[in-house]
C-alpha cells in the first residue's frame, strides 16, 4: 500500500514540466559551474615555472616537456637564486620552481596531494635526473620516480575544495528545502481538498505519510544523483581540479548528508503540512521547520570564505537540525576530521528516528482535523 | 427482508462539551437502499467516518457480517464523503485507477474497472481531463466512480444528493438502486428527509446522536394510526370535524384550504367519518394519506428538522 502511494507521487511529479525543467537547469548549472573555470584556464596565460641551478638547456627542456604532457602552456623563467625564487612564488609571479635536480618548490602543496601539471613536472624532472645519473635507468622509468615537491607554506584546503563544499551545501539546501516544501504542499493539498478522508478510508495515516515522503524522496535522490554525476563527468571531461582527491570525498559526504538530512526533515515538513486547513497556508507553517537550515546555510558562507570555522559553527555541525548543511561545510573547509563527520551523521540518524515518531504522531492527529489551522500544542498534548 | 450486514452498536462520541453520538444503534440490511437521515449536526457524518476509522469513538462497535470492522474489511467498502475530495491536478482515469489499486486491485483490473465506471457514469471522453477541469456535476460523478470502482460490498455515501440538479438526483438514485439490486449494502445519509423518502426502502432517523425512528419507509409513513385527509366544500376551517369522537380519530391539523388531517383511532371505521363529513357538505377530497418523513421526525422529536438545524447552528458546532 505504501508503495502504491509512493508510486503515485513518482508518476505524477516526474512527468510535470517543472520537474523536467528543474532537472535540466540544475544539471546544466552544475556542469557549467565545474567545466567553465577549467576550460577558461586552458586558454589562460601560460604557467610561469622558475628554475634555479642545473643545466639551463636541460631544465627548460624538462619544463617544456612537462607542460606538453600536462597540456599546459609553460614559460621557463630563470631565477638568480633560491631566495628570489621563493619570493616570486609567494608573490604569485611563479607557480612552481624547479630547484636544480633536487626538488620542486610550490607555495602550498594541495591537501589532496600533488596532481595535474605539478605532478608531471616533478615526474619529468625526476626521470631526467635518473636517466642522466644512473646508467640503464630507463628500466626504472616505469616506477615513475619523481622529485619531491615541497611547499613553502603548510597545506590548507585549496579554494577548489571550498568551492566543492559550496556546491555540496547548495545541493543539500536546495534538495531539502525544495522537496520538503513539496511534501508539505502535497499534504496541504490532500488535507485542504479533503481527499485525505477518502484516502484514509482505505489507508492508515502512516502508510500515506511514508509513501509520500518515499516517493518524493526517490525523486529528490534521482535529481541529486544527476547533479553529482554531472559534477563528476563535467569535472573529468574538462580536467577540472574540482574532482581531484579530497573534492570527491566532499561530494560523497554531501551525498550522505543529503540523504540523512532529507530523512530527518521530510517527516517534519509532512507534519507542518498537516496542520493547515488550506494549501495556501503551508508556507507559514513550514517556516519554523526551515529556520535551522536557513541559519546554517547563511552562516556556511562565512565558513567557506574564512580561514576556519568558529566554535558556534562547530556546534551546528553536530546539532542534528543544522548538521546536514554545517557538517559538509566543515569537512570541505578542512575544519573537522572524518571521524567527526561520522559521529555527526550517527547523531543525525538517531535524531531522524525520533523526529519521524514525533512527526508521524502530529500528522496522524491533525490530517483529518478540519476547521481552523491546528495549533501545534493541541496535537502534541493528546 | 434481507439479512443484516452492517451493525451500528452503541456508538458514543463526545467533542469537548458537545455530544455527537449518544449510544446510537441500528442495523443495515443488504440488498436495499438504506437512508440514514436526520438534521444537520445529528451525528450522521461522525457515524459514517467511524465506519471507515477516520473518526474515533469513545464507545461502541461497528460490525460487518458479525465481526468488528477492520482494515481488511474496509478494503471492500466504498466511501463518498460529504466534503468531496479528489486530486485537482490528476487526470480522471489515473485518479480512479489509483483508488482501485488502493483497494487491492492489480493494475490491469484497475484499468478495466475504471473504464467500466467511466462509461457507466457518463464520463466517457473525459478520461484525460484533470479533475479541476471537470464541471461540478462531472466532479460528483468522478467522486462516485472512486467509491464504486473496486466493486465494494458496502457502499457508504454521505449526503450524495446534496448539490445535485434533478437530473443528477435521478442518476444517483438509479446507481444506488442498481447497486442494491446487485446485493450491495447501500447506506446513504441525507438531511433532506422528504427529498429522499422515495429513494430508500428503509431508514434510520437520528437526532442528537440518538436513533429516534427506524424501519421501512412504508411503515414509518403509514404510522401506527393511518391518516385520513378530508375536505368538505364550503368549510374552510374544517369545522365539521370538531364533532369527531375520540373513538374515531383525532384531528392532527387543518390545512389552509380546509383539508382536515385525522389520525384514525385503531380499529375505527373510516366510513363513519365519511358519513360525518358528507352530512356537513359536499365531499371534495377523501383519502388515506401517508405522512412525510419530516412529519415523522416532528412527531417523534417534537421539533421540525429546520428547528433542529437552527438549534444546532446556534450551538456553533462545526465538525
Amino acid at each position: 500500500m505504501t508503495w502504491l502511494v509512493a508510486r503515485r507521487e513518482l508518476r505524477q511529479r516526474a512527468k510535470t514540466r517543472a520537474f523536467a525543467i528543474s532537472t535540466v537547469v540544475l544539471v546544466l548549472a552544475v556542469a557549467l559551474g565545474v567545466a567553465l573555470p577549467a576550460i577558461l584556464s586552458r586558454n589562460a596565460k601560460p604557467e610561469r615555472i622558475g628554475y634555479v641551478g642545473g643545466n639551463a638547456a636541460t631544465t627548460t627542456g624538462i619544463i617544456a616537456e612537462a607542460g606538453r604532457l600536462a597540456g599546459v602552456k609553460t614559460v621557463a623563467v630563470p631565477q638568480p637564486n633560491e631566495a628570489a625564487a621563493e619570493a616570486a612564488l609567494r608573490s604569485g609571479d611563479l607557480s612552481a620552481v624547479l630547484v636544480g635536480d633536487t626538488e620542486v618548490l610550490v607555495k602550498q602543496v594541495p591537501l589532496g596531494g600533488v596532481s595535474g601539471g605539478l605532478a608531471t613536472l616533478a615526474q619529468v624532472a625526476g626521470l631526467s635526473k635518473l636517466v642522466e645519473t644512473v646508467p640503464g635507468a630507463a628500466a626504472a622509468v616505469a616506477h615513475g620516480i619523481a622529485l619531491p615537491v615541497r611547499g613553502l607554506e603548510p597545506p590548507s584546503k585549496p579554494l577548489s575544495s571550498r568551492l566543492t563544499g559550496l556546491f555540496t551545501v547548495i545541493l543539500v539546501w536546495v534538495m531539502i528545502s525544495v522537496y520538503g516544501s513539496q511534501i508539505a504542499l502535497g499534504i496541504g493539498e490532500e488535507k485542504g481538498s479533503r481527499i485525505a478522508e477518502v484516502l484514509l478510508s482505505s489507508l492508515r495515516p502512516i502508510q500515506l505519510l511514508v509513501g509520500k515522503v518515499t516517493g518524493i524522496g526517490l525523486l529528490a535522490l534521482a535529481q541529486a544523483a544527476a547533479m553529482v554525476i554531472a559534477f563528476v563527468v563535467a569535472g573529468y571531461a574538462s580536467g577540472s581540479d574540482l574532482v581531484h582527491g579530497a573534492a570527491i570525498g566532499i561530494v560523497l559526504t554531501g551525498g550522505v548528508f543529503v540523504v540523512l538530512g532529507y530523512a530527518f526533515y521530510c517527516t517534519a515538513f509532512a507534519a507542518a503540512g498537516s496542520l493547515v486547513s488550506r494549501q495556501s497556508d503551508v508556507n507559514s507553517t513550514i517556516l519554523p521547520v526551515q529556520l535551522p537550515l536557513i541559519i546554517a546555510y547563511i552562516l556556511s558562507y562565512t565558513v567557506i570564505y574564512a580561514d576556519s570555522a568558529n566554535v558556534f559553527y562547530h556546534v551546528l555541525g553536530f546539532f542534528p537540525p543544522t548538521a546536514p548543511i554545517a557538517m559538509p561545510v566543515l569537512y570541505a573547509s578542512g575544519d573537522v576530521p572524518l571521524w567527526q563527520v561520522v559521529v555527526s551523521a550517527a547523531l543525525l540518524a538517531v535524531a531522524t528516528v525520533w523526529m519521524a515518531r514525533v512527526a508521524a504522531g502530529i500528522y496522524g492527529r491533525s490530517i483529518l482535523r478540519t476547521g481552523a489551522r491546528v495549533k501545534l500544542r493541541e496535537v502534541l498534548s493528546r | 427482508m434481507a439479512s443484516v450486514e452492517l451493525e451500528i452498536d452503541g456508538l458514543r462520541r463526545r467533542y469537548g462539551s458537545v455530544v455527537a453520538l449518544d449510544g446510537l444503534s441500528f442495523d443495515v440490511p443488504s440488498g436495499e437502499v438504506f437512508g440514514f437521515l436526520g438534521p444537520n449536526g445529528a451525528g450522521k457524518t461522525t457515524t459514517m467516518r467511524a465506519i471507515f476509522g477516520v473518526a474515533s469513538l469513545d464507545a461502541g462497535e461497528i460490525r460487518w457480517r458479525g465481526r468488528p470492522v477492520d482494515e481488511q474489511a474496509r478494503r471492500h467498502f466504498g466511501y463518498m464523503p460529504e466534503e468531496r475530495g479528489l486530486y485537482p491536478g490528476m487526470k480522471l482515469r489515473e485518479q480512479i485507477e489509483y483508488f482501485a489499486t488502493l483497494h487491492d486491485m492489480d493494475d490491469q483490473a484497475a484499468e478495466k474497472a475504471a473504464t467500466h465506471w467511466i462509461r457507466q457514469l457518463g464520463l466517457a471522453g473525459r478520461e484525460d481531463a484533470k479533475i479541476d477541469a471537470l464541471s461540478h456535476g462531472n466532479q460528483q460523478r468522478a467522486q462516485l466512480a472512486v467509491a464504486l470502482v473496486h466493486d465494494p460490498e458496502l457502499l457508504v455515501l454521505d449526503e450524495p444528493f446534496s448539490g445535485l440538479d434533478p437530473g443528477g438526483v435521478d442518476d444517483m438514485r438509479q446507481v444506488l438502486a442498481e447497486r442494491a439490486a446487485a446485493g450491495v449494502t447501500v447506506l446513504f445519509s441525507s438531511h433532506q428527509l422528504d427529498l429522499v423518502e422515495d429513494i430508500c426502502e428503509a431508514v434510520a432517523i437520528i437526532h442528537h446522536g440518538r436513533l429516534v425512528a427506524s424501519g421501512s419507509v412504508e411503515e414509518l409513513r403509514r404510522g401506527d394510526r393511518p391518516r385520513l385527509a378530508v375536505r368538505v366544500g364550503g368549510d374552510a376551517d374544517g369545522a365539521w370535524a370538531r364533532s369527531l369522537g375520540a373513538d374515531l380519530g383525532e384531528v392532527e391539523a387543518v390545512r389552509p384550504e380546509g383539508t382536515v388531517l385525522i389520525s384514525l383511532t385503531t380499529g375505527a371505521d373510516s366510513q363513519r367519518i365519511l358519513d360525518l363529513a358528507r352530512a356537513a357538505g359536499p365531499i371534495e377530497h377523501f383519502s388515506f394519506e401517508d405522512r412525510r418523513l419530516s412529519e415523522v421526525f416532528r412527531e417523534v422529536t417534537g421539533a421540525s428538522v429546520g428547528q433542529a438545524e437552527a438549534e444546532h447552528a446556534a450551538a456553533g458546532v462545526s465538525r
